[in-house]
């Protein structure tokens, strides 16, 4: 039994990284209906940034800082100069440009950092387990958690209350009606580029942590789609509830399952699991449905 | 058919003249000249190296026909073809290394021929599992679904379990001469090209005359709008399944042919990336045509020597630009595919259509 609650804790605790990852990929669909397959390399990017300022000395909290500026450019610049072009085309092109600029973006990314894995060192949280009740928790999974937390309460918020995440909720609600208010789309379509990317980087940064720098952290990327998808893919809520239901998901899988299917049982749950749903469940929990007409 | 130009006073009376071929003896022409310079020019003039290049193009294209017939004609987006080649290879060398082959077959040099087919039936039956999702779901969920059948066949499946079979490790090698199609074991270059060459075109003539049969008319009308085909009487999952098959089919038979070319097969051959290079070689080569993912598979290959031979001389000054030179790969072939979709979206296809139409056109281009 103390295993399960300690499965689940750790689940949720991962859980909460990919949640801020989802919110980001959520956020480009539902601003500008881009379907992005780049979401992992853009964690990557974003981690080996924070983490090359560290290791130069630099304060954890003021690389993770940096690491945001410089995701903040680099999702603007992206979405000038690749996005921009294609508004208006065929879902199929708009996908392929995000595979893409995936393979581009890890190129670069091995190109210049290499594929060895690297850590954080000196190690940034304390290495010994926390006790709260019966179950221990790493310190890195709590803190990494409460960021993740802190930074979907900050997003969130933005999106409710400011000026600009005024103008991207309506943006996705209906764009016709919000270009003829004065609400310039492409602005905001370059700002959702930037957040996904300020997302992004962080949960890379976090995840990191957890085990170590390198390319299959970009994997883990990957798995914001099934959370996406469990979620609904145009749901800011779901995305949230997806994240932690994955994460959850994939540690049940990784403690139960793997005696019984020895290897990356892990790894492939999420998107057996995705699989499966879809077929029963195609807009997620909360996603609209299409009604199409010929 | 009937896309072809005609020349002036040249008319179809029928339509089996609609459907042929080659419509006018022009066409005729330039297919046989086709046909010495693949069989008699390029084993006669080019070296080892230029051969295998070739190989790889053949392969490529094997895969990317798999894959055109799936986005391009049926518009079901797939994400996941290098499970299906996995499947199709590791099917084939199963059967090579563990089967009890009757002697007299082995004799003839039969096994790799029945395996090939074997391999291939066992790759479409595989895709056709995976293809039961597009049932239900369409668009990005099946693009979704494809990608989790790479993840399930390869990373986990193959990996994991078919990997532990005899006990050889993770990659299983084929000893030299196991290979053998009929008398001839194939051993060098040469062979590969010529068996390449003979499946390239079988498969090109497997896809071209499905295209102009009922399954190729269905399947058009389901990517220009599947709710129209459906109307108009059109059973939608049984051609998505059969376009699904017939795509795991050919992919299986190119998984199979690969192995020849290899002394060992382990699933770093099958990435994810590989899928991906697959659908990037069709989209830079043009969508919804044969000659797509063949100019697309030369394009892609070509390009990458060309890469790599630019990057040689440089290698003096900068070693790291050779040691990473997978990594550059990588990035350019992203940046090609991004370059293709937004500057060319139609491919290289198109281009070859519109400069063909300038010369039948020639000098009186109206």
């Amino acid at each position: 039994m103390e295993l399960f609650f300690m499965t689940i804790t750790t689940g949720i605790m991962v859980g909460g990284i990919y949640a801020l990852v989802a919110l980001g990929w959520v956020l480009i669909y539902k601003c500008s209906g881009v379907l992005n397959l780049a979401m992992g390399e853009m964690t990557l990017i974003g981690a080996y940034v924070s983490l090359t300022f560290y290791s130069m000395g630099v304060p954890f909290i003021l690389s993770l800082a940096i690491s945001l500026v410089i995701g903040f450019i680099l999702g603007v610049l992206t979405e000038r100069i690749f996005l921009d072009k294609l508004i208006g085309q065929p879902v199929l092109t708009v996908i392929m440009v995000t595979v893409g600029l995936s393979f581009f973006f890890k190129g670069t990314v091995e190109f210049i950092w290499g594929t060895d894995t690297r850590v954080f060192t000196p190690p940034v949280f304390a290495l010994e387990a926390i006790r709260i009740g019966p179950i221990y928790i790493g310190q890195v999974y709590l803190w990494s958690f409460i960021a993740a937390m802190i930074l979907l309460v900050v997003f969130v918020s933005f999106f409710k209350y400011t000026r600009w995440g005024l103008a991207m909720q309506a943006t996705a609600d209906d764009e016709m009606a919000a270009l003829s208010l004065g609400v310039s789309a492409r602005f905001v379509y370059a700002i959702a580029w930037a957040i996904a990317f300020m997302a992004a980087g962080v949960g890379g940064t976090l995840l990191g942590n957890i085990n170590g720098l390198n390319i299959s952290v970009g994997y883990l990327g990957l798995l914001v789609l099934p959370a996406v998808v469990l979620g609904g893919l145009n749901s800011v809520p779901g995305a949230i509830v997806g994240g932690l239901i994955i994460g959850v998901l994939q540690n049940l899988a990784g403690a139960y399952l793997d005696r019984y299917f020895p290897g990356g049982v892990k790894e492939i749950a999420p998107f057996v699991f995705m699989a499966v749903f879809l077929l029963f469940k195609p807009y997620g929990l909360w996603g609209w449905e299409r009604i199409e007409r010929v | 058919m009937s896309t072809t130009f005609l020349p002036c006073s040249v008319y179809h009376q029928n339509y089996a003249q609609d459907h042929a071929w080659w419509q006018t003896k022009f066409i005729k022409g330039k297919m046989i000249l086709l046909a010495l310079v693949l069989f008699g020019g390029i084993p006669y003039f080019a070296d080892s190296y230029q051969l295998s290049i070739c190989n790889t193009v053949g392969y490529t294209i094997l895969g990317a026909l798999g894959v055109q017939l799936l986005i391009g004609f049926c518009g079901q987006v797939t994400l996941g073809h290098a499970a299906f080649l996995a499947v199709g290879a590791y099917t084939s060398t199963l059967l090579i290394l563990e089967f009890p082959w009757p002697q007299f077959l082995m004799d003839w040099g039969l096994a790799y021929p029945i395996s090939i087919l074997v391999a291939a039936v066992v790759a479409g039956i595989w895709s056709v599992l995976f293809g039961l999702p597009s049932a239900k779901v369409k668009g990005f969920y099946l693009i979704l679904t494809t990608m989790a059948a790479q993840f399930i066949t390869v990373d986990f499946i193959i990996t994991q379990y078919i990997s532990q079979i005899g006990g050889r490790g993770q990659a299983f090698s084929l000893p030299p001469g196991t290979i053998k199609v009929g008398p001839w074991v194939i051993d060098s270059d040469l062979k590969v090209y010529l068996m390449m060459l003979f499946l390239v075109i079988l498969c090109c003539f497997i896809v071209l005359n499905l295209l102009r049969s009922r399954a190729g008319r269905a399947w058009v009308a389901i990517r220009d709008n599947d709710i129209s085909a459906e109307v108009m009487g059109i059973n939608v999952v049984k051609y998505k399944l059969l376009a699904f098959f017939v795509a795991g089919f050919i992919g299986g038979i190119a998984g199979a042919f690969w192995i020849s070319n290899l002394a060992a097969i382990s699933p770093e051959h099958f990435p994810w990336f590989w899928s991906l290079w697959l659908v990037g070689v069709i989209l830079i080569g043009g969508v919804g045509s044969i000659h797509g993912a063949v100019f697309g598979s030369i394009f892609m290959v070509v390009v990458m020597e060309a890469l790599q031979l630019a990057v040689l001389p440089l290698a003096d000054t900068f070693p790291k630009l050779l040691m990473d030179f997978l990594f550059i790969k990588e990035a350019a072939f992203g940046l090609a595919i991004c370059g293709f979709m937004i500057f060319e979206p139609n491919g290289l296809s198109y281009r070859w259509w519109q400069a063909k139409n300038y010369f039948n056109l020639w000098p009186f281009s109206y």
